[in-house]
């Protein structure tokens, strides 16, 4: 598969030409082994990649062949047991627990499958997360920003079990955003709706994907979804086929 | 910081954070309120044994008090009375001219008016019935007691010579009020005025006197404890605990009852935090989860979730303290009626204790799993089913181990109990883990014999009981805590009953009232047939008596200053009595070393207490002044002493070779049924030298209190349980959830409803009958260690409060779980399935 070269007119870069600037993510010969009784198993294999800066990547492939293990060292949220990622040149993978979190802070969003929003918190409250744990002073108008342009401005005071999945997707959409981030991870994200409630879903997301400039990594089964992506990582088995 | 109090407002919306600071705050309101009523009740019964000193609080001293305790005294609002006591001659005037007048040495107080401040001074009516005397010993009057009065042969309105004065004797009285000190003491009593003292000229530069300021009212312990610190030398705070060994006994044990009652409190009280902590932290591990991949640190998530613990703790525990408050009020208002006087109010130590008591514990049990929560691996958003790091392991069993541990000293302070408590619950923890694991392995075998299906239609049981098994590690979980809880009952009703009437009657109603002292050799076989025989057929015992100072131990000379301890002091300063008994007296029991032989020669057994006191040991040789001889003995073991029994009783026995050419006198104690009003004049026409000192007072002071602390143990113990029983109830909703969800899922599947409910009674059952089990084999030694070890009492079980808290237990448990569960049977299976997991 030839990858899709980014319309570089269409996305909103940073400063610096993308020619320049070391690319969003690099991951280089990725391996990831998990220990299965007795033996070894190889969920990820010599994997490498990488994701220009402001590019869109999806990561396709079947149930178990390893894209959520492969999402999962990509945004450093795990570790590799061979290979090395880096972030805008950084490498990231070997970096301390702690130092990995400061780097995750307010410059990598997440949009997940069971949408992972707190129970207790309402809907404005979730989309504060991340600027609270930044510690910025205005996460309230920012939030409150975020909720109205994902279309949920009058809901802000519900809780989540007051949403549906969709609107619930759509929060944590806009608390994926809320901090400016420069990547966005989203594993399945449209893997507990309805296909209409989903693809209203992905418009949003790649709309302001589109404005903001980030860069996104996109793990899907539905091949649909993927072809509007830049470019497509397929896996089986994983590894990159 | 701000983000910590925004969280714990949003957590407060959730169940599980509602249910934790609930839990947390009714466990330290049940110790709050048990620490506090019983703080009020003690207070209350030192009170009433505090009448026997005739006021609240008496401090004494050598020399005059300074006016600053006075002042003091009264800036609290106290009332104040001084006497000064000391021994004096006091004569009959020689009756017309005679020659030979009549003189008693005797036991002179000069007090203020009003005296006494608690109790009254007694006096005989007409049909020899006691009546209490409302007058003042007003200047230029004494009052004096009947031993005086027959000895010198004086009536009311005779005048007597006490030093350089005679005023008019204008009272015969039989008792005053301030029979504490003086139990052995052999003179007979003189009230004078204050007053007259400078006039009489009685105390002279060099004369031994003790001045005496004693205090009544509300703050009087308070002013005792104030003043404690300003005691000079010379000056001691003078408590009936340190002057009657019963009473003193007598506190202790009410005390020791009454703080068993509050540590119940913290046993179940460990219990609601660990369930109600489990819960709450299942739902914070996504929080936690969240924190990480949106990139707080490990640090920082700790930091925020001990923070909000911390707040939410603190809300929990100022709720628990509100609670406490008002259930201890309402228990005082509950048992208004039991008690002889109004309850003291309430201290405010018990509450600080029962909030610290929660911070601790819950922080605790809390900290290793918050510790393990902040490091959760942050791809768990992306895998809900990760394997997470448990509870923190040997740390949270080390940290909640010591919470506990710290809890019950600070409750008992006391560090035996506390480590009989900890040690019973790490005890208790391990078998209930290996009862669970062989119950469960139990389970597993006959599931799969097949021979459950030959009862008919069991597969739902057989359902159910597998449950168990794989929800192993809950199911080990819930059958500790219920298990704790079930012991921690069965224990209180054990305490309550068998334990507690094994004290009771450790004072026999035939007891004896009377001591009769100062009898001489030659009189005792005339008396012995005066006196009523013990119990029926005994003539009455006589005991020999010598007494004598301590003027050296070890060959080192020995004064008062020598001590730090007021109670040392007074021995010091006082005169022991020695008594001679071949073979070890009936219900003594040696601590150390060997009670001697009849034949052996210069040897004592010392009471345990007064060992302790005057810190002598098996070994150490004391030296005693008896009328100018020197009496150099060794002392070869240490006894306990039942005080309780109310039997004549030495702290010091010697054989009675050593004894025999010393001037000694003889000790009898009988029991005088009330209303017999001729036994005693006899006695005294007979051998008029003989006192009789009246102990019923004292006894029936003893009595009321541990009637008292029946009634109170009946109130405080019926709350341990009321507040026992809902612990258990969370207990078994513990794993409510998972159950719902379960049960929702196998409706699903095609499940029927008597099915699930087959399921749910084998479950419930069965871990019912698990708790009852080791509650009762738990209960079984926890009261054989409190009885033999704690409250040192017979240890007697009886089977009904096995079989009743074991069915009890399973049926109980069987309840609570049907309750907490059955609303599953009725909600559409959907409705559950959607709320999730
Ligand atoms: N921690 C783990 N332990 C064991 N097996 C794992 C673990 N994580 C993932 N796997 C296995 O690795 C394979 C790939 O998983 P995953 O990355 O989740 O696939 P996908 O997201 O493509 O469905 C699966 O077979 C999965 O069961
Ligand atoms: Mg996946």
């Amino acid at each position: 598969m030839t990858p899709v070269i980014p319309d570089t007119a269409t996305i909103k870069v940073s400063s610096q030409p993308s020619s320049n600037a070391p690319p969003a993510i690099q991951a280089d010969t990725l391996s990831r082994v998990v220990p299965l009784g007795e033996r070894q198993l190889t969920i990820l294999d010599n994997v490498s990649l990488t994701v220009a800066e402001g590019e869109t990547l999806a990561i396709v492939g079947a149930s178990g062949s390893g894209k959520t293990t492969l999402l999962g060292l990509l945004a450093g949220l795990d570790r590799p047991n061979h290979g090395s990622v880096a972030w805008h040149g950084e490498t990231v993978s070997s970096l301390s627990e702690d130092a990995l979190a400061k780097r995750r802070q307010g410059a990598i969003g997440f949009v997940f499958q069971s949408f992972q929003l707190l129970p207790a918190l309402t809907a404005l409250e979730n989309v504060m997360l991340p600027l609270e744990l930044a510690g910025a002073n205005d996460a309230q108008t920012r939030a409150q920003d975020w909720l109205n342009r994902v279309g949920l401005g009058e809901r802000v005071d519900h809780l989540p079990k007051q949403l549906s999945g969709g609107e619930q997707q759509r929060v944590a959409i806009a608390r994926a955003f809320v901090a400016s981030p420069s990547i966005v991870f989203a594993d399945e994200p449209t893997g507990n709706l309805d296909t209409d409630t989903g693809a209203e879903v992905v418009e949003l997301m790649f709309t302001l994907n589109r404005e903001q400039g980030t860069t996104l990594v996109l793990v899907t089964h539905d091949l649909e979804l993927a072809s509007r992506c830049h470019r497509m990582v397929r896996l089986a088995r994983g590894k990159v086929i | 910081m701000n983000l910590i109090l925004r969280f714990v407002r949003r957590e407060l919306r959730s169940t599980e954070a509602r249910i934790l600071v609930l839990a947390l705050a009714l466990a330290v309101a049940s110790v709050g309120a048990v620490a506090m009523f019983a703080d009020r009740v003690k207070v209350a019964f030192a009170n009433q044994a505090n009448v026997l000193l005739g006021a609240d609080a008496m401090i004494s001293g050598d020399r005059p008090l300074p006016e600053a305790f006075t002042q003091q005294a009264l800036a609290m609002g106290l009332k104040v009375t001084h006497s000064t006591r000391f021994g004096s001659m006091v004569s009959a005037p020689a009756k017309d001219g005679g020659a030979a007048k009549d003189s008693a040495l005797s036991d002179v107080k000069a007090v203020s008016s009003p005296y006494p401040l608690r109790g009254e001074i007694e006096v005989h009516g007409a049909n020899g019935e006691r009546v209490p005397l409302k007058a003042n010993v007003n200047a230029g009057e004494v009052f004096v007691d009947e031993r005086l009065a027959t000895r010198l042969g004086i009536k009311a309105g005779d005048t007597i010579e006490v030093g350089k004065l005679t005023p008019r004797v204008a009272q015969v009285f039989a008792e005053e009020p301030e029979i504490a000190g003086n139990f052995m003491s052999a003179s007979p009593k003189v009230l004078m005025a204050n007053a007259d003292v400078a006039a009489s000229e009685l105390l002279g530069p060099g004369s031994r006197a003790t001045y005496r300021l004693q205090v009544a009212g509300d703050r009087a312990q308070e002013f005792a404890d104030t003043i404690k610190a300003k005691l000079g030398p010379g000056q001691r705070l003078e408590t009936v605990r340190e002057l009657r060994p019963e009473v003193r006994s007598t506190l202790e044990k009410s005390e020791q009852f009454l703080g068993l009652a509050a540590s119940f409190a913290v046993f179940l009280a460990v219990v609601a935090i660990v369930l109600a902590l489990r819960r709450y932290l299942k739902r914070e591990l996504d929080t936690a989860t969240l924190f990480r991949t949106l990139g707080a640190g490990q640090r920082q998530t700790l930091m925020h979730f001990v923070g909000q613990f911390f707040v939410l703790a603190l809300i929990a525990c100022a709720l628990g303290v509100a609670i406490a408050f008002a259930a201890q009020a309402g228990l005082a208002f509950a048992v208004r009626g039991l008690f002889a006087s109004t309850l003291p109010p309430a201290g405010w130590m018990p509450l600080v204790k029962a909030f610290a008591t929660g911070l601790v514990l819950l922080l605790g049990f809390a900290i290793p799993p918050l510790v393990a929560l902040s490091s959760t691996p942050p791809v768990r958003a992306l895998r809900r089913d990760m394997p997470t790091a448990s509870g923190g392991g040997a740390l949270a069993v080390a940290l909640g181990g010591a919470a506990v541990l710290s809890v019950v000293m600070m409750q008992s302070q006391d560090l035996k109990t506390g480590a009989i408590f900890v040690g019973g619950i790490v005890a208790l923890v391990g078998a209930a883990t290996l009862l669970a694991v062989a119950l469960l392995w139990l389970i597993r075998r006959f599931v799969r014999s097949g021979k459950l299906a030959m009862l008919g239609g069991a597969r739902s049981w057989a359902y159910g009981l597998a449950n168990l098994d794989r929800r192993r590690l809950s199911t080990a979980l819930q059958i500790a805590c219920l298990g704790l809880g079930v012991m921690t009952l069965i224990t209180v009703g054990f305490v309550r009953t068998d334990l507690f009437s094994a004290w009771q009657k450790s004072i026999p109603a035939d007891a004896p009232n009377r001591f009769l002292i100062n009898i001489q050799s030659e009189q005792v076989d005339a008396l012995r047939k005066l006196l009523p025989t013990t119990q029926g057929t005994k003539p009455a015992a006589f005991y020999p008596m010598v007494r004598g100072r301590l003027i050296a131990v070890n060959d080192k000379t020995v004064s008062a200053k020598d001590y730090s301890s007021e109670q040392a002091k007074r021995l010091i300063d006082r005169e022991f009595n020695l008594s001679a008994s071949s073979t070890l007296p009936p219900g003594n029991k040696i601590l150390s070393g060997e009670y001697f032989s009849a034949t052996e020669q210069g040897v004592m057994s010392l009471e345990d207490g007064i060992a302790k006191t005057l810190n002598l040991n098996v070994g150490d040789r004391m030296t005693f002044d008896v009328a100018g001889d020197k009496v150099e003995v060794k002392v070869t073991s240490l006894r306990k002493v039942d005080w309780d029994s109310f039997k004549v009783n030495f702290f010091a026995l010697v054989p009675e070779a050593t004894l025999a050419p010393l001037p000694k006198s003889y000790i009898t104690a009988v029991h005088l049924p009330a209303g017999d009003n001729k036994t005693l004049p006899t006695v005294v026409a007979a051998a008029p030298n003989v006192l009789v000192i009246d102990v019923s007072e004292i006894m029936t002071r003893v009595r009321s209190i541990v009637d008292q602390v029946a009634s109170a143990l009946e109130f405080v113990f019926a709350f341990t349980l009321a507040a026992g029983l809902l612990t258990l109830y969370t207990a078994v909703i513990a794993t409510q959830d998972e159950r719902r969800y379960d049960t929702a899922l196998i409706r699903t599947l095609g499940g029927t409803r008597s099915q699930i409910r087959s399921a749910l009674i084998a479950e419930f059952s069965a871990l019912g009958g698990a708790a009852g089990l080791l509650g009762v084999l738990g209960a079984l030694a926890l009261t054989w260690v409190l009885a033999t070890r704690v409250l040192k009492i017979e240890f007697s079980a009886s089977p009904t409060v096995w079989i009743v808290g074991f069915a009890a237990a399973t049926g109980l448990t069987l309840l609570a779980g049907w309750l907490g569960t059955r609303s599953v049977l009725t909600t559409p299976p959907i409705q559950v399935l959607r709320e999730g997991a």
